[in-house]
This record gives structure tokens, sequence and C-alpha cells, in this order.
């Protein structure tokens, strides 16, 4: 990978703020968007935008078909059985809370049981928290082992006839820890129970396969993988999108209606009601093509090097203190950290002084926060277009924080 | 602009070794409050003696902005008269919104005039002003 020449797809990569050049490494909340990505929808808007699967005019076909593509892109992207299955949302948010209001609002009784992750981002635990409540039912959390990694044996022991629903994050956005899906879907299966797969994190890093996986829900952010914001997927598999009732209602997700009756439209359509984000599946389809482009496997690779090499650094800044797996083979480019006796938010600030973007706060992972001790943590996470002299930066960076803060209290 | 500026001395000395931090015995009034976002928390006990503010505490976690001002804050409004409280109150929050202020009424806590720069900062030294509001609501 030639990530000099790659960054230059990446307009924003070349500002100067704070009087230094920009180094991006809040990858985690959103990542950068090349050329191509802005391209696709200021060209959907110049040459031939129109309402999808409605006109009879060339333009409406043509922007039918630019929609549609976008599903099939998708639906190679994370190696689904049929298009039917790739229902487009908002964003991870939106398709999780499609599961929790459908399928879920219909199958969780009292006394059954859901389980997830201490790890799960808000978003995979809110929605299960809140269903949770209203039947009667109840959430139990897998708690993580001291490396930061999933802990199977506390997984097993909770798994029972009650358990309903699994859901896990593919890849932690804290801790970066992927957690091993294959095996838990598997077991949750024996149990009876079905499994919602967290992938907005892994998605935009490592090959994804729902066959391979065997998972019933993925859910994805097309902002967190090069694509614009407002536009994320739910895949699901046939059977379940085929016995659920609609999630939101009105045009679009009809088929027929009459006076008396209304008949839903066939899948995935029936999930997608209103005028859908048609500019963002059309600015995802080009970020999936540039992501292919690369070649997943470089991206990870280069990624894993990048990651084991931000682990070195900064484990070598005095009172740093990381947080999740120190293995890189364990992980994704998500470091969490903390320096003894600095808040986050005056380490983001330091940072960002130098032109460093990272993250500072909770996360939206608290329980993760509770268990770790702490309110608050500071955050690095990566993507391809990263470099080590932009570790350089960062290590440099912490150092000097310590610097200025002198003698820890 | 200069980290210094922000993160002046008397700041990190004022986080790192906090005036009037813990608890009373029998607090005249008591309030609190966080910034949800950053995490920031923030809790102050107040005893009056007439129309003084005869003693001031606080307690909280969170970053060096938020605590360093609520220490400041509590050194500059201990001993003093309600009306002048509310005038070193009104200047402060002027100074944080970017607008003139007296530096003579602010003294010390003027060491916060930089964070203004700093918008996603201004909330964490806001916080210690609104505890205090509220404290001082309590007072009849
Ligand atoms: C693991 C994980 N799940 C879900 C989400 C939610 O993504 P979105 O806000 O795009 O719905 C995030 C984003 O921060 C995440 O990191």
């Amino acid at each position: 990978m030639d990530i000099e020449r790659i960054r230059k797809d990446f307009p924003v990569l070349s500002r100067i703020v704070r009087d230094k050049p920009l180094v991006y490494l809040d990858n985690a909340a959103t990542t950068q968007k090349p050329a191509v990505v802005i391209d696709a929808i200021a060209n959907l808007y110049r040459q031939y935008n129109s309402n999808v699967h409605r006109g009879v005019y060339l333009l409406a076909e043509e922007t039918t078909q630019a929609y549609e593509d976008s599903r099939e892109a998708l639906r190679r992207f994370i190696n689904a059985e049929s298009t039917q299955e790739i229902v487009f949302t908002r964003n991870a948010t939106e398709a999780i809370n499609l599961i929790a209001y459908t399928w879920a609002e219909a199958t969780i009784k009292a006394g059954d049981e859901i389980i997830v992750s201490i790890m799960e981002h808000h978003s995979n635990y809110v929605p299960w928290f809140r269903l949770a409540h209203k039947k009667g039912a109840a959430v139990k959390i897998i708690p993580s082992k001291t490396d930061g990694t999933f802990d199977m044996d506390a997984y097993k022991s909770m798994l029972s006839k009650k358990t309903k629903l699994v859901g896990i994050a593919h890849m932690s956005n804290v801790y970066g820890t992927i957690n091993p899906v294959k095996e838990i879907t598997s077991l949750a299966h024996k149990a009876g129970a079905a499994v919602v797969v967290d992938g907005a994190q892994s998605a935009p890093h490592i090959k994804i396969d729902v066959e391979d996986l065997d998972c019933d829900f993925f859910v994805l952010s097309g902002h967190k993988m090069l694509g614009p914001t407002g536009i994320g997927a739910l895949y699901a598999r046939k059977a379940y999108l085929e016995s659920m009732e609609p999630f939101l209602s009105g045009g679009e997700m009809i088929l027929r209606v009459t006076l008396d009756n209304v008949v839903y439209n066939e899948l995935p359509y029936k999930f997608e009601a209103g005028t859908p984000n048609y500019e963002g599946a059309i600015g995802l389809k080009a970020a999936i093509e540039y992501l292919e482009s690369l070649g997943r496997d470089n991206i990870e690779a280069y990624e894993r090097e990048l990651t084991a090499y931000g682990l070195e650094q900064m484990q070598k800044v005095p009172g740093i203190i990381i947080y999740g797996p120190t293995d890189p083979s364990k992980k994704g480019g998500i470091i969490a950290f903390n320096m003894e006796g600095i808040h986050s938010h005056d380490i983001g600030t330091i940072l960002d002084n130098e032109g460093i973007a990272i993250r500072a706060g909770h996360h939206c992972a608290q329980p993760l926060m509770i268990d770790c001790g702490v309110s608050a943590m500071a955050r690095a996470s990566f993507y391809f277009y990263n470099t080590k002299q932009e570790i350089d930066i960062l290590v440099r960076a912490l150092k000097k924080t310590k610097e200025l803060f002198g003698h820890v209290a | 602009m200069s980290l210094e500026e922000l993160f002046k001395e008397i700041i990190i000395e004022h986080y790192q070794h906090p005036k009037n931090h813990g608890h009373m015995e029998h607090p005249d009034a008591k309030s609190e409050g966080s910034n949800p976002l950053c995490g920031d928390e923030l809790q102050m006990e107040l005893c009056f003696d007439g129309d003084h503010i005869k003693d001031v505490m606080f307690t909280g976690n969170g970053c060096s902005i938020s605590q360093s001002a609520a220490s400041l804050m509590t050194e500059a409004i201990k001993g003093k008269t309600l009306e002048e409280t509310r005038g070193i109150m009104d200047e402060y929050k002027k100074m944080l919104q970017g607008n003139s202020y007296d530096p003579d009424i602010l003294g010390d806590l003027e060491a916060l005039s930089d964070v203004r720069k700093y918008p996603a900062r201004v909330k964490c030294a806001s916080l210690s002003a609104a505890v205090l509001d509220q404290a001082l609501q309590q007072k009849k």
C-alpha cells in the first residue's frame, strides 16, 4: 500500500489545523471521505437526481439503478446470500432499533434473557435494556477478561434455554478487541438464541462474511467506512425478515393499499418506508468500491502493523495506562488510554493544539467505563491512511502533555 | 496559541492541590451538577453567616479546567457578601462568554480567561458557576 498516494485521495487530510498538519486519529468515531465518495454524491445531484422506485422516466431509472447497485455492493461486501437481506437504515443504531422494535418486540417475553457483552456501545445496550424492562425480561452482561478479551467461560455459563438473544460487538469501539463471533454464534444457536452482531467497528477494517459468521443480524454504519453520514444497513436472514412486522410504515414499504387493506412490499422494501437516503447509498457504494480496490486483506495487514507500532510506542510514554488487549493480533486499530493525574479532556485539548484529533470521554460505553473504574478515557483510532510518523507525532505530544502537567500529585 | 495560556501554572496548581476540597458538617446549602457528555462532576456546600458566605467546600471529578475553576471560585467567594458573590459570578460569566469584564473583581479567577478560545471547554469552566448558582438559590 502506497500510503502517501492514498492520502492524496482524501482532501481533508491535507488540512492545516491550529498551524499544524492535521493528524486525524478519531476514525472509530467517523472516517474521512475520499474524493470518489464526495464526487459520487456531487454527480448524483449534478447529473441524474430523482426519487427512486417511482418515476417512469430515465433519471428515475438511473437513480433507482444506482441505489440498487449500492445494495448489491453491500451484499458482496459482507457476503450475504441475497440483496433481499440488505435493508438500508440511517446508521447502525437505527438498524439495532429496527430489530428491537420488530423481531425482538414480538419474540422476547417475561422471564426471557438477553445476553450482551460489557464492551457494547450504548447502541447495542440501551435498546435491549429498554425492551427487557418493558417485557420483564433480563439483560445479562458478559464480563471481559483482565486482558480485555471476551470471557468465553462466563458466556457459556450464562447461556440457557431462557436466552433468546445475544448482542455482541464484532470489534469493541473502546478496547478494539475483536470478539470470537463465530464461536459465540454457534453456542447461541445451540441454546436456541438469535445473534445480533454490531459490525459498526469491524466492517470498515476487517473482511466480513455473514455466511461464515452464521449470525442472524449484522449492522453497520456507512460513515465509519468512508461513506457519507446518514446511511447504514441491517443484514438479516431472509427467514427473519419474512416473519417480522414492518418497523416504520408509509410510502415505499407497501405493495398495495386499498380502502380496507394494506399489503406490505416484498423484501427488503417492507423495511424501507419513505424516500430513502439514496444519496447516502450512492456515496456508500463508492466507498465500498474504494475499499475493495485497496484490497481488504491489505488494509487489515497494514492496520495491524500500525496498531502494533502504536501499542509499542505509546507504552513508552511515562504514566500512560492502556486499556484493552496489548496483543495486536487480538484487536483492531483502537487504543484507549489515560495518563496518570491528567484528565482525558485535557489530553484531548493539548493534542488538538498539536493538530491531533482524538476522542476523549465515555465513548458511549459507560458500562465498560464503570468496569474499568474510570469516568472517561482518551482514544486514538487508526485507519489505513494513518502513518507511523503520525503515531510518532502523537507520542511526542503525549510526552509534552506529561511535561505540561509537571509533577503528578 | 500557546498551551501555557490555557493551562496556566495556577490552574494546574489548583487542579493538583485544590483549595476548600471536601465536606462540611452542617452545610446550609448543597448543590451538584455535571456535564453529561464529558463526565465532569461537581458538588458544592455552603455555610452562611447572615449576608456573608462563611464557608464553602467542594468535591468533584473531572478535568483540570472544571476542578481548578471550582477551587478558584471557592477561594474568590469565601468570606464575601452575597452581593459581592453575585458580582463575581456575573463578571466570570462575562469573561467566559467573551465579553468585557472587570479583572479587579475576578482576581485569580481571571486565570481562566483563555478558556473562551476553546469553545469545547467553556462548559467545563462554567460548571462551577452553575452549581454555585443553584446553591445560592437555596438561601432564603
Ligand atoms: C461499536 C459501535 N456500535 C455502534 C455504533 C453506533 O454507530 P452510529 O452512531 O453510526 O449508529 C458505534 C459508533 O460509535 C460503535 O462504535
